[in-house]
């Protein structure tokens, strides 16, 4: 058993919050849980500068940097620029995915398969409007029962 | 439609693969799946947590610089409040800081934390929540005489932060709404440009009445009662609590001599008292 049950919750820095939601919401199917405005000032300019998003189990945010953020040349699909996050599907449901990201054209590469000593299956990558790295698959171990991640309700405390 | 899936796991960049795997499985506490497991055309190692979430290094030459305007970007581990003893005592033993929290005072009653950086300068929270944050906090400060009922105007709302409650006046009267917010104890902040109570520990909305307003399931505000004297002094006693389901004009105090509140209905709650917000567990 590891010491850690599960990731709490996990940020990611956009350009443009708005066109991240939208992404993350439509494309990925993540809901708006909040929207965080730290200071008064911020409430008063109705400037959000951190939405707090839910994808099923798993809470993240999309955080509004301050300054332009350098991110790889666009043309890249596959990366990390330090952190990239995964999401899963069923095995059944891939193909259905790749058709849809056809659909709503946000280019990918691959799918590339797994080796089939590891819980991955296959992979395709692409990226969301700022430019940050992201992963969609499905698992090998998709039929085993782990443990719940607990819900926080978390809205973005940090 | 949309992809509609469940988070996997997060690749993390590193500089080195075997100190890395050291930190993630020594200091951070996670389980080795193996390596190379994973088709990356670099060093990998994969990690496990005890749910179905994964962490990914992956060995790169040069980790890209932590972005200037990210500062505030981090992944946070959830820990049980055994875990967390055990994880401060771990790292302690390896020579960390432990008591370092930037954002203590963004924290919740029974929200604890430590931040830590891996060898690549990655942020990390290492967190767990203990039974306080569910807990009906007294603020100690007893029956507290608010002033006389015509200094406040109907439609106001004053914060008495010794108290720990915000003095209502509505349509109907006077409301004594507890500040210790319903979701995880964080204090709420009255928003008056935006006509609601806000929590900023984890952004839950009360609208004037203190009713929630979203969809974290909370129950409103709760009620500490209020009474008016007979020289018209409005008293609110902070070592009782009701809690409600909604807002219903009887909950209010008419703004008369003599009046007092009506608990008919509402349920009295076991009152705790407050803890220290932020220190770690024993």
């Amino acid at each position: 058993m590891a010491e850690v049950e599960s990731i709490s919750h996990s940020g990611i820095c956009v350009h443009d919050l708005k066109e991240a939601e939208e992404f993350y919401c439509n494309v990925l199917g993540a809901r708006v849980h909040s929207r965080v405005n730290f200071k008064t000032q911020d409430a008063l300019r109705g400037r959000s500068i951190h939405t707090t998003l839910t994808l099923d189990d798993y809470v993240f945010a999309v955080m509004l940097t301050e300054d332009w953020m350098e991110v790889p040349d666009a043309g890249q699909l596959r990366g990390a620029n330090r952190t990239r996050h995964s999401f899963c599907v069923p095995k059944a449901r891939f193909p259905k995915v790749l058709e849809m990201l056809e659909a709503v054209e946000v280019p990918f590469e691959g799918p590339v398969m797994h080796p089939e000593h590891g819980p991955f299956g296959e992979s395709v990558y692409f990226r969301d409007p700022t430019g940050n790295f992201l992963e969609v698959l499905w698992r090998r171990d998709e039929d085993v029962v782990y443990s719940t991640v607990q819900p926080l309700g978390h809205g973005g405390g940090g | 439609m949309a992809l509609d899936g469940a988070f996997s796991h997060l690749t993390i960049e590193v500089s080195d693969l075997d100190k890395s795997e050291a930190f993630y499985l020594d200091v951070i506490g996670l389980d080795l799946l193996g390596r190379d497991m994973v088709a990356e055309n670099r060093p990998t190692s994969l990690l496990a947590l005890n749910t179905r979430q994964r962490v990914l290094l992956v060995e790169v030459p040069e980790v890209p610089p932590y972005p200037a305007s990210g500062g505030s970007i981090h992944h946070a581990w959830l820990l049980t409040m055994e875990q967390f003893a055990k994880a401060r005592d771990r790292l302690e033993a390896l020579g960390y800081e432990t008591g370092i929290d930037p954002r203590q005072s963004f924290r919740a009653v029974g929200e604890f934390n430590m931040d830590i950086h891996d060898p690549d300068g990655n942020r990390f929270q290492i967190q767990a929540f203990g039974e306080e944050g569910t807990e009906i906090l007294a603020s100690g400060a007893g029956t507290v005489a608010c002033g006389k009922f015509g200094e406040f105007a109907p439609g106001s709302v004053t914060r008495f932060a010794e108290g720990r409650f915000f003095l209502v006046r509505n349509r109907d009267g006077f409301l004594a709404l507890s500040a210790w917010c319903t979701h995880k104890n964080g204090i709420t902040a009255w928003q008056k440009e935006s006509w609601h109570y806000y929590c900023p520990f984890h952004g839950a909305k009360f609208d004037g009445n203190g009713v929630y307003k979203g969809d974290m399931g909370c129950q409103p505000l709760r009620l500490n009662p209020v009474s008016i004297a007979d020289d018209g002094t409005v008293l609110v006693d902070t070592g009782r609590f009701f809690a409600r389901d909604g807002y219903s004009p009887s909950q209010a105090v008419p703004a008369r001599p003599g009046a007092a509140f009506q608990c008919g209905g509402l349920h009295p709650l076991a009152v705790s008292f407050e803890k220290h917000v932020g220190k770690a567990p024993g």
